[in-house]
């Protein structure tokens, strides 16, 4: 073959001969790597509660370890202010992620309730009148 | 004259850093002052090459403001529009929908971009996207015509060359670079290729990138054991010298991403001579122009898997693709670039 575009056409007469073998690989249309919904929430509840971690303070300066010390010292004397502001900022995270996540639920179960209902149809005759 | 650069975020392994730190080279080149300044600065960044951007604040120095955009940082609003001479460059702003379920933090801050890309943009004195894609999206969200396109600088000189001695390998192999992400899905290169695996079964594939999440990563190597067990290399974080390695041994590039902004490895693997294989997604087209075989969004698996056993069987094909490879870095030339960018840079300098 001399050119990409002969290549192409080629592969694509090859596939569609390929197709009534059962040769066809499924093409996923969203990401093939399928979201793990329960792992998304727990990981939503565990953010929710924030813990900041004091070892991140640094600084990033050449012989910026005084600069790191004297960083740690002011959280260190500032704790309950800290504290404080965590607590308030966790609390607003924890009722958004229970909110969302009893939305999902109610969504999944009316979900649920609408595929039940397509595979049992109704109890009504062909002029829509209840019997 | 003086260039001052801002970015969103910087990190060693980052494409638009790496294109900041690009551009400084070539101020310093040009005897251009300057300093670079990003909102958050990874810890694994060599010190002293960006500085933080609130130190910017106290910069009376004047000279162009070059602003490289990747995604939402709210610092960088009062940065425009105040009377400094302003650069907006896009790079490339992920759609949201891809990172919900990976990383939601990065969902929130790629579905703010968007909005905040087009305010600035209408601030800025001058506006360029590093491909077509990215310029046309920017035209219609900030209501401008004059958005210009500024390519990726692309420097072959600081790649390896392209031939050297590369340990031979059974069989066929497929290489793909770009971050682990779902929006690059690499989920379909790996089924692509257990697809090619099934008429060469002595292929195997290499993965190159930094994972988005753990999580990620583990649902890519979970896909490879079941479709191609043993058969698929993933690598992160490796030096320049072992990816131009990856680049000399491979037999196809094979790129699926459903977005690209540019995808700088396409004009890494022309340099090494690797035959392209590309979905027409983002600006893919545009930078693969007739150098490769682009495929299009309804080509499935199968025909994929096909076209990579015609690519890696036939060396007259290979020859051409090589060919027009070397014919499309033209377009992407380093110099071309260079003298884009410092017209546009010395025109707001006035």
């Amino acid at each position: 073959m001399k050119t990409p575009e002969e290549a192409l056409a080629v592969a694509r007469e090859r596939a569609l001969a390929r197709r009534p073998e059962g040769e066809l690989l499924p093409s996923p249309e969203l990401p093939g790597i399928e979201a793990d919904r329960q792992a998304a929430n727990r990981r939503l509840a565990r953010w929710a509660l924030i813990e900041p971690d004091h070892a991140e303070v640094y600084s990033t300066r050449r012989l910026g370890a005084p600069i790191t010390a004297f960083k740690r010292l002011l959280i260190r004397l500032l704790r309950q202010y800290f504290d404080q502001v965590t607590a308030q900022q966790s609390r607003f995270n924890a009722h958004s992620a229970a909110y969302m996540l009893a939305l999902e639920e109610r969504v999944r179960a009316l979900e649920d309730e609408r595929a039940r209902t397509v595979e049992q149809p109704t109890d009504r005759d062909p002029q829509g009148e209840s019997r | 004259m003086k260039v001052d650069q801002v970015l969103c975020a910087a990190g060693p392994v980052d494409a638009v850093t790496n294109q900041a730190l690009a551009y400084r080279r070539l101020f310093d080149g040009w005897g251009w002052e300057g300093t670079d300044y990003a909102e958050v600065i990874a810890p694994t960044m060599e010190g002293g090459l960006v500085k933080p951007l609130r130190s910017l604040a106290g910069d009376r120095g004047g000279g162009v403001l070059l602003v490289h955009y990747s995604g939402y940082t709210p610092a960088i609003g009062p940065l425009l529009g105040n009377g400094r001479p302003s650069l907006l460059i896009s790079h490339n702003i992920t759609p949201a929908k891809y990172m919900w379920d990976q990383e939601p933090f990065e969902g929130v801050r790629c579905s703010l971009a968007p909005d905040q890309l087009a305010e600035l943009a209408q601030r800025a004195d001058a506006v360029a996207g590093v491909s077509e894609f990215n310029a046309g999206e920017l035209r219609v969200s900030a209501g401008r015509d004059d958005v210009s396109v500024i390519p990726v600088l692309f420097d072959r000189s600081r790649l390896g060359s392209p031939g050297g001695e590369v340990a031979a390998a059974r069989g066929p192999r497929v290489l793909f670079v770009g971050r682990l992400a779902p929006h690059k899905r690499q989920d379909l290169v790996i089924r692509a290729f257990a697809g090619l695996r099934r008429l060469c079964p002595e292929a195997r594939l290499t993965l190159v990138g930094v994972p988005i999440s753990g999580a990620f990563e583990a649902g890519l190597r979970g896909l490879a054991d079941e479709l191609a067990p043993g058969a698929v290399t993933f690598e992160s974080g490796i030096a320049p010298e072992a990816l131009w390695d990856r680049y000399r041994s491979a037999d196809v590039f094979l790129c699926l991403s459903e977005h690209e902004g540019f995808c700088i490895p396409l004009l890494e693997a022309f340099h090494f001579g690797v035959p392209v294989v590309a979905r027409a997604a983002g600006a893919v087209g545009e930078v693969v122009g007739d150098a490769g075989v682009l495929l299009s969004p309804d080509d499935d698996l199968t025909t994929i898997a096909e076209v990579l056993r015609i690519v890696v069987s036939d060396p007259e094909l290979v020859s051409e693709l090589r060919l027009r490879g070397e014919r499309r870095l033209a377009v992407y030339d380093h110099e071309l670039t260079a003298a884009r960018l410092r017209e546009q840079l010395t025109i707001l300098a006035g």
